[in-house]
């Protein structure tokens, strides 16, 4: 018994969709009380340091217990990150001459990516180093990545950028410091939380309002509906079975797995996120936002600061803007031009075919930068979306180094690029190049007859009636109204949803280590999906699908819905249930666990066959 | 609020939680609908863990069944020639009798590998689909005995495979399988089958003059190899005799009115396996297919193995024993009827794999698979046919889950993945090898 609690398993991780973490938490939480409250006399008593540095030691004993319950040794990587990274920032802070400084912060970055590049890349780097060589070198064998490795490098990175940058004044203690890198309920999933906003909270005392507390009850269930109802029901039932076998199901399945897993994704990382904030503040820790309904977002642009803000923030501020962002184009530029080159080269095998243009292009973007005015706007156009590209493409390779996810990562650049030119162009243009579009793209279909093409000429054909009847709305001057408006948002809308959607072809892969494996089951997903949607569609089927996988369809119906619902909607019954009597909201709580878990228990859907 | 008011609330809510699971233990009835809510004990109790024998260490072949090598002789070139009895021989057998004894007919036969084709079919439902598993028997076969060529596919392939990449034109275009011939399948939903029940060994049938596009009495299809073993030496048409084909390459170019059961592309000696995948099928359509088409191709094209692998769909939806039983009165009265149509074949039955569902939170196995198993080993052995126990040799009830977690199996617990199906492919192989040695 006593083993089972305190010793790692790897089958029984501390999940929070498991009653074992609620048992944990309500523990750590009952301890928690005791230090804030015995022997507390007053407020002032409450809030000493000492009793402050005592719950900090605390959280930072509960947190190193909870990432041992969930990844075993690998806690020795995170302890040896935080004493590294706080020893270099205590250097960093100590030295007065900026280069010393500055080679302390690259040491930092070096230690830090360079763990993580062997957890994440090492498979891919000595497939490159065999590929160049004609060498059958097995450096690793097997690698297991450890939990959320790459959420605390990221802050461990943010902390030492931070200091060297003088946005914050290093953590006195390094238990203070250690308790910033591994508070348990960001650990494993996030939000990123940088060093600025969350060290100061060591030291402010414990304060939770009614209010924030009914906030907090909220966002734990609202996370666990979310992960339980609307990602792992319909990934089990659904979605998984489609995306492993694309082929058992018609293309008109395939593409609503493909839009149901839209909406997977999103419940399972911000259901995560959202429980973790909730966690957080009931022990009186506000962890940034990370999810805010990203697919009400009308271009990619605003799709990727609602999606995964504190991932979007950290590498705004430590790879954009360091880039150069749109005031120039640097050495960082270049060098990760270079990388991704290289990369994309090595994965592919095609080293000619991509570096040449590669190369060219940059050779060129040199030029025209030697000569150019910087502050033109056509330059602050170039310098904004080659960096905003880059910053992408690398997004997509933190993922994995496989090229499913340099291509999700370099189609989600070309989308931003592309809308933020679409953007920029009069009603006339926009009209005849998606007249013309189409049309290539029809033609395309007519003489080849490939699922990939009528699958574009389809979406062109419907951007392409979109973009006519605005067209033909602006040249018989329609005035805005309300509807109008709310109309072209909700274009705007679909149009995002579905673009993200299908960027997600490329993105799921069942292994982030192994590029080999990752590459062939990507594609080969991708490819039969593909070929699903735009061949094998069966209308016919339509009907029996819907009936047979009802609670399926109506799970993603009404998780759409909800999603969808207006801010103030949903801030309003956020309100409402945060104001309910304590006895009440006991009582609701408990209605919606016993209804979440009827999709834990719930028998799963059969298979049906409906493509023969 | 202070600590200590949270920790009220969630006590109170823990206590809440606890009070439901007395009165709301297991499964309940409210207002007509079923409510679940766990006990107290399953909310404390460890989760149902599963016996999962290790398939890598577990040498089914030695330790489920005695060794029968010894016993097996491949007959000289003399005895081939000697004329085949109608049915195998009853031999007595009890539960330990490795069931390779059964395809020993197969094994001589293939000592004729050097000078004809000797065609194996397989036959299976969606585990089996886009040459998985049949790849693996096929290469083990060639390897051995010779061979190339992936044998036997439809005119137009809806399911892609592996090995060969399939394309069909007609009137200078590239089609989809759907705008192509229509076909009519014995396996596929009613209006998909035929009344006259003229399907071919394949269980399907595309029919030239009935498709989408105008102009369907020319047909073009590409079937480009994909792997070293699909390399063939001759493409095959199997079809009426209105219909005219001619090939260039990887190319046959078919024109004319009627039926088209199956093109190929093969060699004029060794091993042909075909992969005749039916999805959904629980294998009870052969008595559907008419038997003197049947029996004309398996005795023409010198079929001498037949393997069926089929039971996996019937496992989802049936919980009794009894409907088990009639299932393996069904697949009793198949094996006869494949024995008339082929009675110079032998007969390989692969039951079905370990299957997991979710069930209250927990991945389990239906717990028929396990019965079905026992009860079609029994049957096999009964009727004389061998027969490959997938579910034992992966390590019985419950290993399909270790099989999710290596990647072997998909996340529905039911199907393989490439890399599982080429194990099990492999295994199977070898299995069918072995007997020889």
């Amino acid at each position: 018994m006593i083993e089972h609690i305190f010793a790692f398993n790897p089958d029984s991780p501390l999940l929070f969709t498991q009653f074992y973490f609620w048992a944990f938490f309500a523990l750590v939480f009952a301890l928690f009380a005791l230090i804030m409250e015995v022997g507390a006399k007053d407020d002032a008593s409450r809030r000493s340091r000492s009793r402050l540095h005592s719950r900090n030691i605390f959280l930072l004993v509960v947190s190193c217990f909870f990432y041992y319950k969930t990844s075993g040794v690998f806690l020795t990587i995170l302890i040896f990150l935080t004493i590294a990274n706080w020893l270099i920032a205590e250097r960093i802070k100590a030295n007065s001459q900026k280069l010393t400084a500055k080679v302390y912060l690259i040491l930092s970055v070096i230690i830090d990516l360079g763990i993580l590049a062997y957890f994440k890349y090492a498979y891919f780097f000595t497939n490159m180093f065999n590929d160049l060589t004609g060498s059958h070198v097995t450096i690793v064998d097997q690698i297991i990545l450890p939990v959320g490795i790459s959420f605390y490098t990221f802050q461990v990175i943010s902390y030492t950028s931070d200091v060297y940058h003088g946005r914050i004044q290093p953590v006195k203690n390094i238990l203070d410091f250690g308790f910033y890198v591994s508070f348990f309920p960001q650990l494993v999933a996030g939000p990123i939380v940088r060093a600025e906003e969350f060290v100061p909270q060591l030291y402010k005392p414990y304060r939770l309002s009614r209010r924030m507390f009914g906030i907090a009850i909220f966002w734990i269930l609202n996370g666990l509906a979310k992960k339980i109802i609307l990602s792992d029901y319909l990934a089990v039932n659904f979605i998984d079975r489609v995306f492993d076998n694309p082929l058992l199901f018609s293309g008109f399945e395939n593409l609503f797995a493909l839009f149901s897993y839209s909406l997977q994704v999103y419940a399972d990382f911000s259901g995560y996120t959202d429980i973790a904030i909730g966690i957080a503040l009931l022990m009186g820790f506000y962890l940034p936002m990370n999810f805010n309904s990203p697919y009400k977002s009308q271009n990619p642009q605003e799709f990727w600061r609602r999606w995964h803000m504190s991932l979007g923030r950290w590498l705004k501020t430590y790879l954009y803007i360091p880039l150069g962002g749109n005031r120039r184009i640097g050495k960082g530029t270049y060098i990760w031009w270079l990388v991704i080159a290289v990369v994309s080269s090595a994965l592919t095998g095609w080293w000619i075919w991509i570096m040449v243009p590669f190369v060219a292009f940059m050779v060129g973007v040199f030029i025209w930068d030697r000569h150019a005015d910087s502050t033109a706007s056509s330059s602050k156009l170039l310098y904004s979306n080659l960096n905003s590209f880059i910053t992408q493409v690398l997004g997509g390779l933190w993922h994995g180094a496989s090229w499913n996810f340099i291509i999700w990562g370099g189609i989600n650049g070309i989308g931003m690029i592309v809308n933020k030119i679409w953007r920029e162009m009069n009603w006339h243009i926009r009209f005849g190049l998606m007249t013309l579009l189409t049309m290539g793209l029809g033609y395309a279909d007519y003489s080849t007859n490939q699922p990939a093409w009528r699958l574009f000429a389809i979406w062109a054909a419907i951007v392409w009636i979109g973009t006519a009847i605005r067209y033909i709305y602006f040249l018989c001057k329609g005035k805005d109204s309300k509807w109008t408006k709310g109309l072209g948002v909700s274009w705007a809308i679909a149009q995002t949803f579905a673009f993200i959607t299908f960027t997600r072809l490329f993105f799921r892969s069942s292994s982030n280590l192994d590029p080999a494996t990752a590459n062939e089951v990507a594609w080969s997903t991708a490819k039969n999906m593909v070929n699903q949607i735009g061949g094998a569609w069966n209308s016919a089927m339509i009907p029996d699908f819907l009936w047979e996988y009802r609670w399926v369809v109506a799970m993603f119906v009404v998780g759409m819905i909800i999603h969808w619902l207006p801010t103030n909607w949903k801030r309003r019954y956020r309100l409402w249930f945060t104001a309910m009597p304590l006895w009440l909201m006991t009582i609701v709580v408990c209605v919606a666990l016993v209804i979440i878990y009827q999709f834990v228990s719930a028998e799963m859907q059969p298979f049906i066959y409906f493509q023969f | 609020m202070r600590p200590y008011k949270v920790l009220l609330f969630i006590a109170g809510l823990l206590v809440s939680l606890a009070a439901l699971c007395v009165v709301l233990p297991g499964r309940v009835s409210i207002a007509g609908t079923e409510v679940r809510w766990p006990t107290l004990s399953e909310v404390m109790g460890k989760p149902s863990e599963v016996s999962i024998q290790d398939s890598d260490s577990m040498e089914y072949r030695n330790t489920v069944i005695p060794e029968y090598r010894d016993t097996v002789v491949i007959p000289d070139t003399a005895i081939q020639e000697t004329p085949k009895p109608v049915l195998p021989p009853k031999i007595e057998v009890d539960s330990t009798t490795d069931s390779r004894i059964f395809l020993s007919r197969f094994y001589a036969s293939l000592s004729e590998a050097g000078t004809r084709v000797v065609r194996v079919l397989h036959y299976g439902d969606s585990q089996i689909e886009e040459d998985r598993i049949t790849q693996q028997i096929r290469e083990g076969l060639q390897a051995r005995f010779g061979g190339r060529g992936v044998g036997l596919m439809p005119l137009a392939q809806t399911i892609p495979t592996n090995t060969v990449r399939q394309e069909i034109r007609m009137n200078g275009k590239v089609i989809t399988p759907q705008q192509g011939p229509k076909r009519y399948l014995v396996y596929g939903p009613k209006k998909t089958q035929r009344k006259d029940h003229l399907y071919g060994v394949m269980g399907q049938v595309a029919v030239m003059a009935d498709s989408l596009v105008s102009g369907s009495e020319d047909v073009i299809a590409m079937c480009k190899p994909q792997v070293p073993s699909a390399h063939y030496d001759r493409w095959r048409v199997f079809a009426d005799s209105t219909i005219e084909w001619t090939t260039n390459g990887d190319t046959v170019h078919l024109t004319g009115r009627g039926f088209v059961y199956a093109i190929s592309q093969e060699t004029d000696t060794g091993v042909i396996v075909d992969n005749i995948p039916m999805r959904g099928c629980l294998g009870m359509v052969f008595t559907k297919m008419d038997s003197a088409l049947l029996a004309s191709f398996y005795q023409q094209e010198n079929v001498q193995l037949i393997i069926m692998q089929f039971g996996g769909n019937a496992i989802p939806s049936n919980e009794k024993p009894e409907t088990i039983r009639g299932f393996i009165k069904g697949y009793r009265e198949q094996i006869r009827y494949l024995r008339q149509c082929a009675p110079q074949a032998d007969i390989l039955f692969i039951g079905p794999s370990d299957m997991m569902r979710l069930k209250d939170g927990v991945w389990q196995s239906y717990p028929m698979v396990a019965y079905m198993d026992k009860l079609l080993r029994k049957m096999c052995l009964e009727e004389n046919i061998a027969y490959f126990s997938l579910n034992n040799w992966m390590g019985g009830a419950g290993s399909m889950l270790r099989w999710k977690e290596n990647g072997w199996a998909g996340n529905d617990g039911i199907h393989f993945t490439r890399k599982g199906a080429k194990k099990a492919g492999q295994a199977i192989s070898e299995w069918i090898l072995n007997g020889l040695d």
